[in-house]
């Protein structure tokens, strides 16, 4: 049970006096989510393609590089790439490359499951008219599976954009850590419960968004039902 | 040298079974013939070797004098000349019908937009189909989706067309439109090879029926021939079997 003493009027007049601070926290959620979802799409999805197609120590090192990114937690990542490899002084960077790559990591298993769901015959009418290999990949099959990947990328985007509250452990200034700055500020403990609730509203309402957006997307990119599915 | 196809001699196995045990035959420009055979006898096996989508072990296959088996042949260009026609339609689920036809036109052979929607206009108003040149394979009926297939294959212009049993996939009640573009290709002088045990077509249409069993032919000829007097035991099974099941004429 919340004690009502908690949910004072005083508390949330204190974070509605501070909601620029917390917006400007709620950019740069937004602005990572967008970054590090690009490169796992740009890594993931030659990545998913190599594990389809490709062969030889490519394939085993994007497979292996798969399977630890998966098998570790996001915060053990991003600690790593910040405290101890350094790739970057901007927790930002440091954080797009952390939830990019295993976000790529993920991406690469919507990808893969993708392509391999594309019918065979689809390739062999391909090479019938005289395309290389190359081509029906490029031409029949990837079309299909990128519209087949929308609800597998869809769940990663609202994964990865609740993760990003993640960044928190390495010091960025998102939505979390503001809203922690202001309730550890002095006298205003009382508060911590109304902006938690604030922003846990702005994360309900950004993956809901974004969820239709990509409903939309998927309606309007949708192959009509019915063959291959 | 003036066959148009020469199949000499074409063994093929999967793993320690052999599919093809040796098949020879040849067909001139025009023909159509047709393979008949029970299921597992090899008639899948052999068309595939034709565009080389399946590689034979040993012998050769010449299309229009040319050696197309050999080790540095370019099987997109004997791809070009030799359309496929296949027995699920293996449409392009993406794309519209008429798209499914010019793809090949635009990216193997370079047309540019306007003329290669000239092509797959002609050929779709050919088999029927120019008033669903914008629908989806999934907004089409089997035996439209068959037509496409086969306006896909024209639309390269080749020397010869394959069918694997285009027909079969079809409810009874849609074969007929298939059968129908089918041997009007045949009239206007195209090159057939074609699987199928659609009678109907094959006493109207083909050239030539050759018989596979096993792995090999045991018989060729023209199809009255082979009807009525067929000079293999496993012929006459064979073609019993056929016109009971297809009440005589498919
Ligand atoms: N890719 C393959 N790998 C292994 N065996 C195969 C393969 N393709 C065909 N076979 C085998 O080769 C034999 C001949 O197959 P094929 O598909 O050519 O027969 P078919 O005459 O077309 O039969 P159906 O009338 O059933 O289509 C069968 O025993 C089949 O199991
Ligand atoms: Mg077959």
């Amino acid at each position: 049970m919340i004690p009502s003493v908690v949910l004072q009027a005083n508390d949330w007049a204190f974070v509605f006096a501070n909601a620029d601070y917390l917006l400007g926290g709620t950019v740069v959620t937004v602005g990572l989510t967008i970054t590090s979802i690009l490169l796992g799409f740009l890594a993931g999805f030659p990545a998913g393609a190599i594990e389809v197609y490709g062969d030889g120590y490519l394939q085993s090192a994007v497979r292996t590089a798969g399977v630890v990114l998966r098998g570790t937690p996001i915060l053990v990542i991003m600690m790593l790439l910040f405290f101890v490899v350094s790739i970057s002084s901007s927790a930002f960077v440091v954080a797009t490359v952390g939830l990019g790559l295993r976000s790529a990591a993920y991406q690469s298993q919507i990808f893969r499951g993708a392509l391999q769901s594309v019918d065979e015959g689809q390739i062999e009418a391909a090479r019938s008219v005289g395309m290389s290999h190359r081509q029906a990949i490029g031409y029949v099959v990837v079309p299909q599976a990128l519209r087949r990947s929308v609800p597998g990328f869809q769940n990663e985007f609202t994964i990865v954009l609740k993760d990003t509250s993640i960044a928190i452990a390495i010091g960025l200034s998102e939505l979390l850590t503001r809203g922690q700055d202001l309730f550890l500020q002095g006298g205003h403990s009382t508060a911590t419960l109304e902006v938690i609730l604030f922003i846990s509203g702005i994360y309900f309402v950004l993956t809901f968004v974004t969820n239709r957006g990509l409903d939309r997307l998927d309606d309007i990119y949708a192959i009509p039902s019915g063959e291959n599915q | 040298m003036s066959d148009l196809l020469r199949v000499d001699d074409v063994h093929k196995s999967y793993g320690d079974e052999e599919v093809l045990k040796g098949i020879s035959f040849e067909m001139d420009r025009g023909d159509v013939d047709v393979l008949v055979g029970p299921s597992g006898s090899g008639k899948s096996t052999m068309l595939r070797c034709i565009n080389r989508l399946t590689e034979i072990d040993s012998g050769e296959i010449y299309l229009d004098g040319e050696n197309v088996t050999t080790p540095d042949t370019d099987v997109n260009a004997l791809r070009r000349n030799v359309g496929m026609v296949f027995q699920d339609f293996n449409l392009f689920a993406h794309l519209t019908a008429r798209k499914n036809v010019t793809l090949g036109l635009r990216k193997v052979k370079g047309l540019d937009k306007a003329e290669a929607r000239e092509i797959a206009d002609a050929q779709l108003e050919r088999v029927g189909l120019l008033a669903q040149a914008e629908s989806y394979p999934a907004e089409l009926s089997g035996g439209q989706k068959q037509r496409v297939g086969i306006a896909r294959a024209l639309a390269m212009d080749p020397k010869l067309l394959l069918f694997d049993e285009p027909t079969s996939a079809l409810d009874p009640e849609l074969v007929g439109e298939v059968v129908e573009v089918m041997a009007d290709l045949a009239s206007e002088g195209m090159t057939m090879l074609v699987v199928s045990h659609e009678m109907g077509f094959v006493r109207s249409a083909a050239t030539d029926m050759f018989v596979l069993d096993d792995g090999k032919i045991v018989e060729r000829g023209a199809p009255t021939d082979l009807f009525e007097n067929p000079e293999h035991e496993r012929t006459k099974s064979f073609l019993q079997g056929l016109n009971s099941a297809h009440g005589g004429d498919g």
